[in-house]
């Protein structure tokens, strides 16, 4: 593991940036086959989210083995909604509907978002 | 190609904006989707044809939520520290914003294919995605609905939750990832990483209470 570890850590930076991004986009095809293969409605990124946090924690995968990649991945991870959230032009017939659609998501952002932070501040335990 | 340099400039002219402008509306996100969305509509490009072109683009979205495991396990400690309030708060918060959703868009009297696809928007767009099959909404519409529902909590929210008093980055970060999901957790990971490990969180468990909250009604 030692002699792992060195090699690993010597790695010139881009090619750490490689071997990082190879671990995340592995451990993505890992959620989503699982996804497939038990018919979960849930998405392949967030059950590879779960599945990288386990082998983190097993000591499967190193920290610093995508700790770049993740940092870099995540950096600009708004940027990578965007292609997503331009649909919004595929309802743009919809016109004044929005204003109604809008109007119901944004009550229940708010009066979501204040259950989980007020809930969440109460139960925090002191001291961090 | 084009398309591509286009959002990543977009995004980029974003970032600069938000630098300068102190305001929640230069949100980059929101700029370069604005953007994005006028040079189509001006050059008649169809939106799956976009949606083609940026592939590489989006295929890059699957390894960073992935990627959201690493600010969890650095900060493991605390979070471990933290449990009840993260999934108390967390499943409550979706659960709340859920039954807004369904109760309001029924007294309003939406449209059918509205109330369905709404009732999956605190929820991460392939949630809401593969939920509509059981819900009977328009795919489209219930994850582009989803996206737009953590685009407006990532402009909102931290305004709001600074104004009800919720100041702890943990209940903050948790507060928005519970509705507003990815984009959200991404505008929360502007407030640090905490914030942004709490929302990934809250992002998580609400993939999972919409899901069973949603299978759990027996759908339609």
């Amino acid at each position: 593991m030692t002699a792992a570890a060195s090699i690993t850590a010597s790695l010139p930076a881009p090619v750490r940036f490689v071997l990082g991004l190879g671990i995340l986009v592995g451990f993505a095809a890992a959620g989503q086959a699982l996804v497939t293969v038990t018919r979960l409605p849930l998405p392949g990124s967030v059950v590879g989210l779960a599945l990288l946090w386990a082998a983190l924690g097993l000591g499967v995968v190193r920290l610093h083995w995508l700790s770049d990649a993740a940092d870099g991945l995540l950096g600009i991870l708004g940027l990578l909604f965007v292609p997503a959230t331009v649909g919004f032009i595929g309802y743009l017939s919809a016109g004044a509907a929005w204003g109604l659609w809008l109007l119901v998501m944004t009550a229940g952002l708010l009066v979501g978002s204040a259950v989980a932070g007020l809930l969440a501040s109460r139960l925090l335990r002191p001291g961090g | 190609m084009v398309w591509i340099a286009l959002t990543l400039l977009a995004f980029a002219l974003g970032v600069v904006v938000q630098l300068r402008a102190r305001s929640p509306l230069a949100n980059p996100t929101l700029l370069a989707t604005l953007l994005v969305a006028a040079a189509l509509l001006l050059s008649g490009v169809p939106y799956a044809t976009y949606l083609g072109h940026v592939k590489p683009l989006t295929s890059l979205l699957a390894p960073a939520i992935v990627a959201l495991a690493v600010p969890l396990y650095r900060l493991r400690a605390l979070l471990a520290r933290q449990w009840r309030s993260l999934i108390i708060g967390g499943l409550s918060g979706t659960l709340a914003g859920v039954a807004t959703d369904a109760l309001l868009s029924r007294a309003l009297n939406l449209g059918q294919d509205a109330q369905r696809s709404l009732l999956t928007a605190p929820a991460t767009s392939p949630v809401a995605l593969q939920l509509a099959q059981f819900t009977g909404a328009p795919p489209a519409l219930a994850a582009t609905l989803a996206v737009l529902s953590g685009l407006v909590g990532a402009l909102l929210l931290p305004g709001f939750l600074s104004v009800i008093g919720v100041k702890h980055p943990l209940a903050r970060g948790l507060a928005i990832g519970a509705v507003a999901h990815g984009v959200g957790t991404a505008r929360a990971r502007e407030e640090g990483e905490l914030t942004g490990a709490a929302s990934s969180i809250g992002m998580g468990l609400a993939a999972l209470i919409v899901t069973l909250t949603v299978a759990g009604l027996g759908s339609r």
